[in-house]
């Protein structure tokens, strides 16, 4: 106990506006950021004509198009990530289940343009997998067209809902786990008790991330899509902007994306589902689930391996097309190695304070979300979404203007493209530790308020516990995605002091494709490095210390 | 605190590089492609460096077309004094925003395909547009547009799309030029060889003609040059089609309201010296703007003889655009 402050100091950090500053100041800078930037592109446009969105036929199956294929992705990416959640989650002991959570966290982050290149390789008009299906199955799959889309959807996608969901799923209190194992639930009755309460909670928020994801998808649905008849609002808004200079046009679609997006992010938010009622403050050791039985343990596993060999292909793909040349790059005359470690430094320079930010972002986000004003939760709730929502190109004129007298030498450009990545993994890692922070029980709560756990203290004893193994992953997704950034790195970095994925489409455009198979197989190195590296620090010392122990064994004991 | 330490990390990471200020510097808004460690933009600002008592500093966005918002969005407040990297695409939007100058020099010794005197372009590079095949699987390319249009539908071609990619739109002006009105039929037959239509032409090339999705892609006459001088390889040739090819001229212009014209002007005036054109054809993959006599790479003899050069006058471009670029759409997606 002794560690326990004494409750008539105040604790550092407690005062009420620690939850607050931070995220308004979050929230508001996404709001301005937004603001700004489809302010200017209003403010320098004609009047954009609104009649068109509903008269051009060509922006009404556009708008249809977008939806359509982003439902569709949504729904399968969704399926198959609670499939192999629940899979995942009965299969603990699955041979090379830490390393399927590995590759599964690292398909996210893997720069577009790279994994359409390995998915092609596989399921192309030339891909081993195409070839396969053709000789066993006289099929013959074609992956342009709304295939190509789904696939690839699904191949970024389903990972990511799948670990947001394992994350929750094993957030389960054990007290509830402990009970449905003594009642032998099975089946429907132990989703319905157990596995669906702990998903409902995040199933909206995911759904909704992910539902974004692919109705801002670009690059895929131009590559994969067939033709122009595969058009998303994305693509209209790029055309609008960079080939139309119709900014009126471009202004009036991104604010129509926003909308739909905006609305269903607030459809998502509208219940409150995080509060939970049951003790769930303690480490106890595993439950066996009744459902581990011999016919789950032969399902299971052949999901965990189909899912694995789908996600593994392309990247298998990626390194027999890389490793020749990356060997040569890193035995070579040194240059071209040089060259690479250089970018690397530079990359990770910028990629680690994004992921630090990212994961600040989120907490402030978190602590706003706990004051009871309704206004300031729905702020809470919908502004983390708005990178995701707002065209990166739309963002990017905002933070220009906003920001272009200041800006100065090529660090200060730098720094600022580690704030805006962070921002830009704002959603990733606030979904990550939504549950994990929201998810403590009100008598946990009450207790801590009563002993005056406060502040810092409450952050350090109560929180951090909880939240150590959930906040290495989000670091590792900030870091990661910030680490295959090209869209914001393009506007204020500068092409003689490239990052690996400047690095990489430099190369990529002067015709250097060995050595951009081979960059791009090193930065697949960097980023599965900082997955394993996060997720190792946040394995590593368990929960221990006799304080420690004394908090669980308190809270144990007034629920015994 | 935080936002400060990434200061500093950033800071860390660039500290190698020393900014010298001690003298003019010249702003030069230009391509990625250009600006590159392997780019002609490197060799071209040290010769230029040697006679000017400057600095040439590039900054590079991400296409012409980015260029030219960059401008718009900083109008007279811009720090550019000359942008380099826009096309006979972009050129005649450019032109409109009155935010260039006229470059008031000597067009004599350009070698084009085409009369130019223009009083506010500068042309650097040139280049057709052409389909790269892949001999190893097709030994026997279509000969000509026509031909490659009634080809049967099992030869799949890689385009880029005209809405957000350069030889994209150089396609459909190709078409354009040889069928006029007809062009929307053509390209509902051309429709079904169409394998995919990609956002840039990286994605094209790097993503799916590399892997062997398709034996062709739209790209330039000139590519086959890059892989013959530096991959060594015979494999990758342009298909030379009978009715012609269609030509893309990049060029570079002042900016209005530079502060330092006349040393932009010396820029503009270097651009025509050999001390920038001999970097242009295998660090661009273009033709040279002047001719460069013997100093023109040997593999550029290897390449097509494009035969008659199709072009559309920018400014007709300028104003039909839309339209042709929405009559497209409609036979493509019928």
């Amino acid at each position: 106990m002794a560690a326990f402050p004494a409750t008539t100091n105040r604790a550092p950090l407690s005062r009420p506006f620690w939850h607050t500053l931070p995220g308004l100041l979050v929230a508001g800078g996404l709001i301005a950021l937004t603001l700004a930037g489809l302010g200017a592109l209003i403010w320098q446009a004609r009047q954009p004509d609104v009649s068109e969105l509903w008269n051009s036929p060509y922006l009404r199956n556009v708008i249809a198009f977008t939806l359509r294929q982003a439902v569709i992705s949504t729904a399968i990416s969704l399926a198959l990530g609670i499939l192999v959640a629940l899979a995942l989650l009965r299969q603990s002991a699955f041979p090379g289940r830490k390393a399927l959570l590995r590759v599964m966290e690292l398909s996210l982050v893997l720069p577009t343009i790279v994994a359409v290149s390995g998915l092609v390789a596989c399921y192309g008009r030339e891909g081993t997998v195409t070839q396969w299906i053709g000789h066993w199955l006289s099929y013959e799959w074609n992956l342009y067209g709304i295939n190509g889309i789904v696939l690839a959807h699904v191949f970024f996608n389903a990972p990511l809902a799948g670990r947001i969901l394992l994350q929750s799923l094993e957030s389960v209190p054990a007290p509830r786990r402990r009970v449905a194992s003594q009642l032998g639930l099975r089946g429907w009755w132990h989703w319905r008790a157990v596995d669906w309460p702990a998903i409902r909670p995040v199933l909206p928020g995911a759904g909704a991330l992910v539902f974004t994801l692919c109705f801002t998808s670009f690059a895929i649905i131009m590559t994969l899509g067939g033709g122009p008849g595969a058009t998303t609002l994305e693509v209209a808004i790029y055309q609008a902007l960079r080939f139309e200079f119709d900014f009126g046009q471009a202004a009036m679609l991104a604010v129509v994306q926003l909308i739909i997006c905006g609305l269903l992010w607030a459809f998502m938010a509208r219940g409150d589902f995080s509060a939970n009622l049951s003790p769930q403050r303690s480490f106890a050791g595993a439950i066996p689930r009744p459902d581990c039985g011999v016919i789950h343990r032969i399902t299971d596993r052949l999901l965990l391996l189909a899912f694995s060999v789908f996600l593994l292909l392309p990247l298998i793909a990626i390194l027999a097309r890389g490793l020749p040349s990356l060997s040569e790059v890193v035995f070579g005359d040194g240059n071209a190695l040089q060259q690479l470690l250089t970018a690397s430094l530079r990359s990770f320079s910028i990629a680690l304070p994004a992921g630090a930010l990212s994961v600040a972002a989120a907490l402030a986000i978190l602590g706003l979300g706990t004051v009871r004003i309704p206004a300031v939760k729905k702020l809470s709730n919908l502004t983390p979404a708005i990178p995701l929502m707002v065209p990166p190109i739309v963002l990017g004129t905002g933070l220009f203007l906003l920001l272009r007298p200041g800006l100065g030498d090529i660090s200060q450009g730098l720094a600022l493209v580690a704030l805006i990545n962070g921002l830009m993994a704002l959603p990733f890692t606030l979904q990550l530790l939504k549950e994990p922070f929201n998810g403590l029980d009100r008598a946990s709560l009450n207790l801590a308020d009563q002993l005056g756990v406060l502040g810092w203290y409450r952050w350090r004893w109560l929180h951090w516990p909880r939240m150590r193994a959930p906040l290495s992953l989000a670091m590792a997704y900030g870091t990661g995605l910030s680490l295959g950034d090209f869209g914001v790195i393009a506007l204020f970095g500068s092409p003689a002091e490239p990052t690996l994925p400047v690095l990489l489409y430099q190369q990529m455009g002067s015709y250097r494709v060995e050595l951009a198979a081979a960059t791009a197989l090193w930065l697949i190195a960097s980023l599965g490095l900082v997955f394993i590296g996060f997720n190792a620090l946040g394995r590593s010392k368990a929960p221990s210390g006799a304080q420690q122990l004394s908090l669980e064994r308190l809270a144990e004991m007034r629920h015994a | 605190m935080l936002f400060r330490s990434v200061l500093l990390l950033a800071g860390l990471a660039s500290s190698a590089v020393a900014v010298a200020d001690n003298h003019t510097t010249l702003t030069v808004y230009t391509q990625p492609s250009f600006a590159a460690e392997w780019g002609p933009g490197p060799a071209i600002k040290q010769a230029f460096e040697t006679q000017c008592d400057c600095t040439l500093h590039y900054v590079a966005l991400e296409s012409g077309g980015d260029i030219l918002q960059r401008l718009r969005l900083e109008g007279a407040s811009t720090n550019a004094d000359v942008v380099l990297g826009l096309d006979t695409g972009t050129m005649e939007t450019a032109r409109q925003t009155g935010l260039l100058a006229p470059h008031e020099i000597s067009l004599d010794n350009l070698d084009l395909p085409i009369d130019w005197t223009d009083p506010l372009f500068v042309p650097y590079d040139y280049g057709y547009f052409a389909f790269v095949y892949d001999t190893q699987k097709l030994p026997n390319p279509p000969t000509s547009l026509e031909a490659l249009i009634n080809a049967p539908d099992d030869l799949k071609i890689i385009i880029e799309d005209p809405r957000t990619s350069t030889p994209g739109l150089g396609l459909l002006l190709w078409m354009r030029a040889v069928y006029g009105d007809k062009a929307g039929e053509k390209w509902q037959k051309l429709s079904h060889k169409i394998l995919a239509t990609t956002k840039s032409w990286s994605d094209g090339y790097f993503s799916l003609f590399m892997n062997g999705e398709a034996p062709m892609i739209l790209s330039y006459s000139t590519s086959p040059a890059y892989h013959m001088a530096v991959d060594k390889t015979d494999r990758y040739q342009a298909a030379r089609f009978d009715e012609g090819h269609y030509l893309q001229v990049e060029v570079a212009a002042l900016v209005k309201s530079s502060e330092h014209k006349d040393l932009a002007r010396d820029f503009l005036k270097f651009i025509l010296t050999p001390g920038f054109q001999q970097h242009i054809p295998l660090k661009n993959v273009m033709y040279p703007a002047t001719d460069l006599g013997d100093d023109l790479p040997a593999v550029f003899d290897r390449l097509i003889d494009p035969g008659k050069t199709l072009f559309i006058d920018p400014a007709v471009v300028a104003q039909n655009r839309k339209a042709w670029l929405n009559q497209w759409l409609n036979a493509m997606i019928q």
